[in-house]
């Protein structure tokens, strides 16, 4: 993780080097201090700024490398350093979930944006606890009345089968989600 | 293995790999392609769906519903709703076989088609996720035909290279053959040259070849010229280049007694008066220059008359032996008349006399002699420029007109009034090599076997001689399957123009191909030097099918027949007339030594003919040669003189 972290410069080394006091901190604990502990260390290290302001793009999705080395980040690239450290934490892959949910900003009737969430699940049918950049604190699901889910999905069941897929592989780059996987992987999560 | 069909199997082995790689190649990665398309299709169908179930707020029949719809209207092998537990909620599994791709090809080139895998849940509600697979079936049809058509493209770019590897092929087989042909015929004795092929490497060999048959030539030429030089030495009047006495008796002798010499001849004999008076008045340069000129004037009788020859006996003395009966006054008288003009001009007491007799097949030598010199002495006992004519000849030739002597040959043959007389010739140890055997026919039913002397002649003008040589041929092999001798017959030169002559023997000998073996053919020198290139087609002809093949009667020629070396010939015999007498003349001996050794630098057996003495045998085993024949060896008691 630190190797690769050199290419994305001096910030990314040490938001890498940083993470990984976390990490080895997590190690033992149970999952709910896990999830305070990543969400805070993201959502205290990373300040939000849109993708056009930080990758001169509509939208890039970037690997939590990438973005510890800008130091600056949007919802999507929150949850994905947040479902990956978990991951690399022991957090099962099963019980995360990333989820596009319609925001209303500022109470009922308020300003609504598309926005994307990480949900944890204790249990399959539990209801989820909502990690998110626009409210620091985790809730449980029913005290974000502000959110709307509209689809979820994470990283489980897609190398099924596919024994050990590379970087390369061609289809790892077809779509963002897969592409932030794939760099991830290398990344060391 | 021949290098072609090696070349050939090479090619072959590279096509079909290359033809298997080729397609192994195209199916591998339309695999993949398939295989990738396959896993992309299920994984957006799968998030597809999963969008779908989502919307269904969680009621389990709309989400089986949707899915079931799914499944029923698109190409799935499986549909699968996974609980949030884990537990299979729903599934729908159909099973197709490919409708084409046949089975083998299935089990070789397994498509999976990985699963797409997609959450689903409702509102914050992690209902399970959907796992979709797709039908492989039809990836596996289209890929049977993208390696059928793959296999027929590469079939046909095949079947191109082939034509284009065949002309490649050809181009360097017919230089190859050629070489081939060449170091085959080097082998038989034929020592030929041939055009430098294209081929790099078979130039080098063919150049090769060809350089080693040129050193071989200059060898030969050089070897020739020396026998040739010892010929002259042995053979000739320094002053005329005309034959010597000693060379001249014997070929007068060896015409006289060859089995196929002339039935009737003529024999001059022509004298120069007071040649010592007239050397001294004339001085020695004008007597020489008359001798020459005496010499040429008989030189234009020989170039007309095919087989005559000329000798100068001694320093007064020529003779002119003729090989037709019944012209000999005649010529003798037309010579002297030329002379009687021609002589003046050196000195008025210059003058000639002549005498002319008839000559008959099997005379004695000395008889003949004595009857020309009686003839010369009476007419030098007339005035100068007299012939005197002895008539000794007697009427033997069959009457009756051309046509009687043609019905004669032929009913002999077709009677099969024919026999093979047999001489033997030996080698150095005393064993048989072969029968010499001449053919004689009983020209009238009854009467006495006959010579080739007496009906060749007949058989020549009635062109029947391609029937005797062919009649004496089977004779040959007949005899030779009866005892297994070895026995050898002679071709006539006059047979050789025919053109099917050759392959009707071939076809013979290809009958009886154990015999064949055991035969030697023949063909006398004069043949081979006026039609060398018949001689050496039938010579590649005959000795395939087993037979040696020769020159008879030859030596004088030799050493001026320059492609001896082509012919490819097995032996050389020697004639009698160079043969006879060896043991009494070193010259000749020299001559015939010379002779043997050029002929064995070309593998050639040496057999002397007409060897008529114990002391001619010696000196000719001295020589080298090979064998002998000749009166000597069929009866070497009775031909032996007596000491």
């Amino acid at each position: 993780m630190l190797r690769a972290s050199q290419v994305h410069g001096p910030a990314a080394v040490s938001g890498a080097r940083a993470l990984q006091a976390v990490l080895a901190g997590l190690v033992g604990q149970d999952e709910s201090y896990k999830l305070t502990a990543i969400n805070q260390f993201f959502n205290r290290r990373i300040v939000f700024a849109p993708d056009q302001e930080v990758w001169g793009q509509a939208d890039y999705w970037a690997s939590p490398l990438e973005m510890l080395g800008k130091g600056r980040g949007d919802c999507e690239d929150y949850v994905i350093g947040k479902y990956f450290s978990l991951l690399a934490s022991g957090v099962p892959v099963t019980s995360l979930r990333l989820v596009y949910v319609r925001a209303t900003i500022g109470g009922p009737g308020g300003e609504v944006l598309a926005h994307m969430v990480l949900a944890y699940y204790a249990s399959p049918g539990a209801e989820p606890l909502i990690l998110d950049n626009l409210i620091g604190e985790i809730r449980p699901a029913s005290r974000r009345p502000d959110l709307d889910p509209a689809f979820s999905f994470n990283g489980d069941g897609l190398w099924q089968g596919v024994g050990a897929q590379s970087v390369g592989d061609p289809v790892a780059r077809l779509s963002r989600w897969r592409e932030v996987l794939a760099k991830a992987r290398a990344e060391g999560f | 293995m021949s290098l072609i069909r090696q070349i050939w199997l090479l090619l072959l082995g590279t096509l079909l790999l290359a033809l298997f790689a080729g397609v192994t190649i195209v199916v591998s990665s339309a695999r993949d392609t398939l295989q990738t398309q396959l896993q992309l299709k299920n994984s957006d169908n799968a998030t597809a769906l999963a969008q779908v179930l989502t919307q269904q707020k969680g009621q389990r029949e709309m989400m089986e519903l949707a899915a079931a719809a799914q499944f029923d209207t698109g190409f799935y092998r499986s549909i699968r709703f996974i609980g949030a537990d884990g537990k299979p909620m729903f599934q729908r599994e159909a099973t197709v076989r490919p409708q084409d791709a046949p089975t083998w090809f299935v089990a070789l080139t397994p498509i999976e088609s990985v699963p797409g895998v997609a959450q689903v849940s409702d509102g914050w509600r992690a209902l399970g996720s959907i796992e979709v697979v797709s039908q492989s079936a039809f990836a596996h049809d289209e890929l049977w035909h993208g390696a059928l058509r793959a296999a027929e493209a590469l079939g046909v770019v095949g079947v191109i290279a082939g034509l284009l590897a065949f002309l490649g092929v050809e181009r360097i087989r017919r230089p190859l053959d050629h070489t081939v042909e060449q170091a085959a015929s080097l082998q038989r004795g034929e020592y030929m040259t041939v055009a430098e092929p294209n081929v790099l490497e078979l130039r080098r060999l063919t150049r090769a070849m060809n350089s080693m048959v040129e050193r071989l030539r200059v060898v030969f030429e050089g070897q020739a010229a020396q026998v040739e030089s010892l010929r002259r030495q042995a053979s000739c009047d320094a002053l005329t280049g005309l034959s010597n006495r000693g060379h001249f008796m014997a070929q007068l002798g060896a015409a006289l007694n060859r089995e196929d010499g002339h039935a009737a001849g003529g024999l001059i004999l022509l004298r120069v008066h007071e040649l010592a008076e007239v050397n001294r008045t004339l001085g020695r340069e004008a007597t020489d220059r008359m001798i020459r000129s005496i010499a040429q004037t008989l030189q234009v009788y020989i170039e007309r008359a095919k087989g005559a020859f000329i000798g100068r006996l001694n320093g007064a003395d020529f003779a002119l032996a003729l090989p037709q009966g019944g012209v000999a006054a005649e010529t003798a008288k037309a010579i002297v008349e030329l002379l009687r003009v021609a002589l003046p001009a050196f000195g008025a007491r210059v003058s000639v006399s002549a005498g002319a007799v008839e000559t008959r097949h099997g005379q004695e030598l000395a008889g003949a002699m004595t009857a020309v010199d009686f003839a010369l002495a009476k007419a030098e006992g007339d005035e100068p420029f007299t012939v005197v004519s002895a008539s000794t000849t007697d009427e033997g030739l069959v009457g009756g007109g051309e046509q009687g002597w043609r019905e004669q040959v032929r009913a002999a043959l077709n009677a099969r009034r024919v026999r093979l007389a047999t001489f033997p010739v030996v080698n150095a140890a005393g064993a048989l090599l072969h029968l010499e055997c001449p053919l004689r026919m009983q020209l009238a039913a009854g009467g006495p076997f006959e010579n080739a002397a007496r009906w060749l002649p007949l058989a020549q003008r009635s062109k029947l001689t391609c029937d005797v040589d062919e009649r004496a041929l089977i004779l040959a092999l007949d005899d030779i399957a009866r005892d297994g001798q070895p026995r050898g017959i002679n071709i006539s030169p006059a047979s050789l123009l025919d053109s099917s002559f050759a392959a009707r023997l071939r076809t013979i000998l290809s009958e009886s191909p154990r015999s064949a073996r055991h035969l030697w053919i023949e063909v006398d020198e004069i043949a081979a030097v006026e039609h060398f290139d018949i001689v050496r087609e039938l010579a590649r002809q005959l000795r395939p099918a087993g037979a040696r093949f020769g020159l008879e009667h030859a030596g004088e020629r030799l050493g001026r027949l320059e492609r001896l070396f082509e012919a490819g010939l097995d032996y050389v015999k020697i004639d009698a007339s160079v043969a006879h007498g060896v043991a009494l003349d070193p010259q000749r001996a020299a001559f015939m030594k010379g002779l043997a050794t050029m002929l064995h630098s070309l593998s050639l057996e040496v057999i002397a003919e007409g060897v008529s003495d114990a002391e001619d045998a010696r000196t000719l085993w001295a020589c080298g040669v090979d064998g002998i024949t000749g009166p000597w060896v069929q009866a070497p008691e009775s031909a032996t003189p007596a000491s």
